[in-house]
């Protein structure tokens, strides 16, 4: 019984643990101060005769973790597009619709390979790596049972073939073998899934890709109403009567729920609603119970059903109602489908939104990003006087947590709370919406299209509240690698640019422009001459404008075969000829001039002095009485001081003073005042 | 002699975590040592807390890391009990009114953790306790079936915007009351919902059992597509490609989908299959070539090999009849 001194006043401690210590073979054991018996292994005093080793339990690895961890250490490239592109100059889209276009190939290559490999499944039947890829084989699509039997039905089913399902269970009637309800309700659920249509997996892919073109083109252009027609007639095949579903529904021996329901889904999704709530009445009257996914269905159909706001939530209530009675619980997509026909209740919805909301909070449910979409729509929709009480509060619920997809209109949420940032002209929220969106997972809502649309509403936030280096220094960031300017986005581009007085980042602006693709929309080429054309520049700048005119003057030209040159219009010209002005080129403005009749047009006066101030820069004084011959041919009553000041002011041979004074226009007093210099003369 | 300094110990304790808060802040306390301190100063009053609160409903993470307290308390030898806990009664008078709801036993036992713990005492106290009121309040709640607190935003919300908005003409009362209403709607709805929660769990139960329809899957599809984005970089190329199980999982296992149950021994050294065959002769040298070309083969498997021997043992059994005429 050593009890050995180990320091301090710890050695009753160091006792005492020794006697709690199991006494192996009647000897002492020590353990030492810093050693926990679960955790970690024993810390070897130097006296320790033997000690239990504890080995630490063995960590797995996730199969993804190394890559996981790897994918954490790099970042966005601001330089770069997207990984998805090929990273070659010739190969790297340079503008929104591009960058579509290439996605939509490097997708439709994969799709033709599958269909490849689908359709010539004998030429892949060799499995060369080891281990096998199943994924990569081809699938065997075909049914394997043959014959009429419940069996084959219950395989093409399972295969996804409508048609022949149909087929099948006519024969199956027809021959008399009764099919059980099982089957025939997974028939019925194919049939209303698809809505007699069959499945087209390309179309599918196809006609999302539209619908979301639609719905990022119809925000920019902040008009909901069209965008709601829009994604409710595209919502697939319509309901037809006498489909085979509703054929095989009347002629089913027995229903359970589970046959209307499917019925009811069917219909609510393919258009027909008003079937959809007789479809339940029925099944209300067979005093059968309807399950959740009917009762969500029957939700996101009331606003079809009834017209008037406070009717729909009645409705809305009543579904409810319904639900509690026939015990079923609610789950989050009720909640997201109540939130949803209210969105179409207008001030109703407003009022009982929250209280929706307040209801998942006493459920425990979470709120989804849908949930909060949906609330956002509803206040910020169409009405003038907004507080951002609501969006805020959202925003602050939102940048605490990575969302998971719960509801398929998750996505929608980050460009509708962009879009209200910029209604509310509040660039902060906009920040703030932007540390959400880094948050954990939350990047991936966003995909590319509707990344494009929130950045861009992000960027012109930015130029209408933001001072005029981090509008440039976002600009350098996001462009091109992380969305596409559109055109509106360079014009609150420029008006940032003239509010902060500078102009003369204008010629790189431009540059962009030309590598966008909108080098020939009229509205932003108005822009950009009139802006440059305004003031008086320093030399080099005007020289830099006056390369940019002239690339402006080259899109209005006929240039190769098959591209049509734009019209001029009266400003643009005037604008060029300024340009060209006050860079000194002369020729080439006298060229522009020469274009007005051509359009018939008539040059301001400013452009005429312009013109003049350069023709004397420059020395030459042909020009300048070519001018004034053209202002007098064109009867204008700026052309008699622009002839004195072509006298006073230039060094006239006799020649051109002779064709100075002989020059004739139509003007009041223009007879006299010839006649009476000729008679002068004279 | 052992017994009475076993006793002074005890009776001392509080005196004795006292020396122990001295000698922790002049050593490092590593939180293994503060573990370990704790499980072996507070043994006894310990174990009648763990074994309280282990009847009550906590949650999964607190009672695994009790279980493996208890567990690792197991190797040692139990002390007298009781012993313990009277010489924690004295601890126990500075305990305040408001715990009084609380099991006296609890309240105690949370105290003697509280001692032995080399931090400040009254704070751990005070923290054990406000955790078993919380466990007692929502034990109460939960039996009770009341709508939990709403969380106040809802409600200072609705109070800012339900003044403001008035469709009708009317004045909507203040917050207090529009969330009566809404409890004052819901609430007979609320009930139900609460008591036939088990009634969702059992069916999510049988949705787990029956197969899910084409509605489920389509959505569950949709959902999917809805975080479905194109990878960033190369690393989340790799990640998707891995999902898909296109390409190797790391770090690499050269056996991935061999199902190769014999180890590489019995592939190589396949001699003692020989036993059959005679110790000389040509037969032998045949048999060791083939038993050489076997064990270099890396398709067959260790059945096929052994089945590949026995067939020529067995040819050369009836061939022997043969060979002995020759």
């Amino acid at each position: 019984m050593a009890a050995r001194r180990v320091g301090g006043g710890c050695w009753q401690r160091a006792l005492w643990l020794g006697r709690r210590c199991r006494l192996p073979g009647g000897r002492e054991s020590y353990r030492s101060s810093s050693s926990s018996p679960p955790l970690g292994k024993t810390v070897d005093n130097s006296q320790v005769t033997q000690e239990e080793i504890v080995l630490p339990r063995r960590k797995t690895w996730d199969k993804l973790a190394v890559l996981q961890t790897l994918a954490s250490t790099v970042n966005r490239d601001p330089t770069a597009a997207h990984y998805m592109f090929q990273d070659d100059p010739f190969l790297i889209p340079r503008n929104a619709a591009n960058s579509r276009l290439y996605s939509l190939s490097k997708e439709s290559g994969r799709n033709a390979a599958k269909y490849i490999i689908k359709n010539f499944p004998q030429y892949f039947d060799k499995t060369f790596a080891e281990p096998n890829v199943p994924c990569l084989m081809p699938e065997t699509l075909t049914p394997q049972t043959e014959g009429v039997s419940e069996e084959a039905l219950r395989e093409r089913i399972h295969l996804r073939m409508v048609k022949e399902s149909v087929d099948m269970f006519d024969q199956l009637l027809q021959a008399g073998t009764p099919v059980s309800l099982e089957t025939t309700n997974s028939l019925l659920d194919l049939l209303c899934f698809y809505g007699d249509g069959e499945p087209t997996p390309e179309k599918e892919q196809e006609e999302k890709e539209v619908l979301e073109e639609a719905g990022v083109d119809a925000s920019e252009q902040k008009a909901p109403k069209r965008q709601f027609q829009r994604g409710s007639q595209a919502s697939g095949p319509r309901w037809r009567e006498n489909s085979h579903a509703e054929r095989i529904f009347k002629i089913m021996p027995e229903k359970n729920a589970h046959s209307y329901c499917t019925m009811i889904r069917g219909m609510v999704k393919h258009g027909a609603y008003s079937k959809a709530y007789d479809m339940y009445i029925d099944l209300l009257n067979e005093r059968h119970k309807a399950d959740v996914h009917t009762f969500n269905a029957l939700i996101r159909a009331v606003p079809y059903l009834k017209e008037r706001f406070v009717e729909r939530w009645e409705l809305a209530k009543d579904f409810l109602t319904h639900m509690a009675q026939q015990k079923v619980q609610p789950t989050l997509l009720t909640f997201n489908s109540v939130l949803k026909s209210l969105r179409r209740c207008g001030g109703v919805g407003r009022t009982m939104s929250l209280f929706v909301l307040k209801e998942m909070e006493a459920l425990d449910i979470e709120p989804s990003l849908a949930s909060y979409d949906h609330l956002l729509s509803v206040y910020y929709k169409g009405v003038d006087a907004q507080s951002s009480d609501i969006i805020s509060e959202v925003l602050n619920e939102v940048e605490k947590r990575s969302f998971t997809a719960q509801d398929p209109d998750d996505a929608n949420f980050f460009n509708t709370a962009m879009q209200v940032c910029c209604d509310l002209k509040d660039i902060k929220l906009a920040y703030q919406l932007n540390k959400a969106l880094e948050k954990g997972d939350n990047w991936k809502f966003l995909d590319v299209d509707r990344s494009n649309g929130y950045w861009s509403k992000f960027f012109s936030l930015l130029c209408m509240m933001e001072q005029i280096e981090v509008v440039l220094k976002w600009y350098k960031e996001m462009s091109s690698s992380l969305f596409y300017p559109s055109p509106k986005n360079i014009l609150d581009l420029l008006q940032a640019l003239d509010a902060a007085n500078q102009l003369e980042v204008i010629p790189s602006v431009w540059e962009d422009v030309k590598q966008l693709g909108f080098n020939r929309r009229q509205d932003l080429l108005e822009e950009f001459l009139s802006l440059m054309s305004r003031d008086q520049h320093p030399s080099e700048i005007q020289l830099a404008f006056a390369k940019c005119a002239e690339e402006i003057k080259a899109v209005h030209e006929p240039a190769g075969p098959g591209q049509v040159p734009l019209e001029w219009t009266g400003s643009a010209l005037g604008h060029v000829v300024v340009l060209f002005s006050r860079a000194g080129r002369t020729q080439e403005a006298w060229n522009m001039m020469e274009h007005f009749q051509k359009i018939n047009r008539i040059p301001t006066d400013k452009v005429m002095d312009e013109f003049l101030n350069c023709a004397k820069q420059t020395n030459s004084p042909d020009e300048a009485i070519k001018m004034v011959k053209l202002a007098a041919s064109l009867g204008l009553p700026l052309s008699q001081r622009l002839k004195s000041r072509t006298e006073e002011e230039f060094e006239l041979s006799e020649t051109q003073k002779k064709t100075l004074e002989s020059i004739k226009w139509d003007g009041d007093s223009s007879d006299s005042d010839s006649d009476s210099s000729d008679s002068d003369r004279e | 002699m052992y017994k009475i300094h076993k006793q002074e110990l005890f009776s001392t304790s509080s005196v004795l975590s006292k020396d122990k808060d001295k000698s922790a802040t002049t050593k490092d306390s590593t939180p293994e040592g503060a573990a370990k301190r704790q499980a072996d100063g507070a043994d006894t009053p310990k174990q009648q807390l763990l074994d309280i609160i282990g009847n009550m409903k906590v949650e999964v993470s607190y009672r695994k890391k009790l279980q493996q307290l208890k567990t690792s308390e197991n190797k040692k030898q139990a002390v007298n009990k009781l012993e313990g806990l009277d010489s924690e009664g004295s601890v126990s008078q500075g305990i305040t009114g408001d715990t009084q709801r609380l099991n006296p036993e609890l309240v105690k036992a949370a105290s003697a953790v509280a001692s032995s713990l080399p931090r400040n005492k009254k704070q751990t106290e005070s923290e054990l306790l406000a955790q078993l009121r919380r466990h007692e309040e929502t034990t109460d709640k939960q039996k009770k079936g009341g709508p939990i607190n709403l969380r106040s935003w809802g409600a200072r919300l609705s109070g800012r915007i339900s003044l403001q908005l008035d469709e009708d003409g009317q004045r909507t009362r203040p917050e207090r009351s529009s969330a009566m209403d809404s409890r004052r709607y819901f609430c007979g709805v609320h009930l139900q919902y609460k008591e036939h929660a088990l009634l969702t769990n059992l069916n999510k139960i049988y949705f787990l059992v029956s197969s899910p329809t084409i509605w489920d899957l389509e959505f569950a599809k949709e959902v999917a597509a809805v975080t479905a984005q194109p990878p960033r970089n190369g690393f989340e190329e790799m990640i998707q490609w891995t999902k898909e199980g296109i390409l190797w999982e790391f770090p690499i296992d050269n056996e991935v989908g061999m199902e190769d149950d014999a180890e590489f021994h019995e592939h190589i050294f396949l001699e003692k299959h020989l036993e059959g065959f005679p110790k000389e002769g040509p037969i032998r040298h045949f048999m060791e070539l083939v038993i050489c070309g076997l064990s270099k083969n890396p398709y067959l498997s260790v059945r096929q090999k052994v089945e590949h021997i026995e067939w020529f043992q067995k040819y050369f059994e009836e061939k022997k009849e043969l060979l002995q005429e020759i």
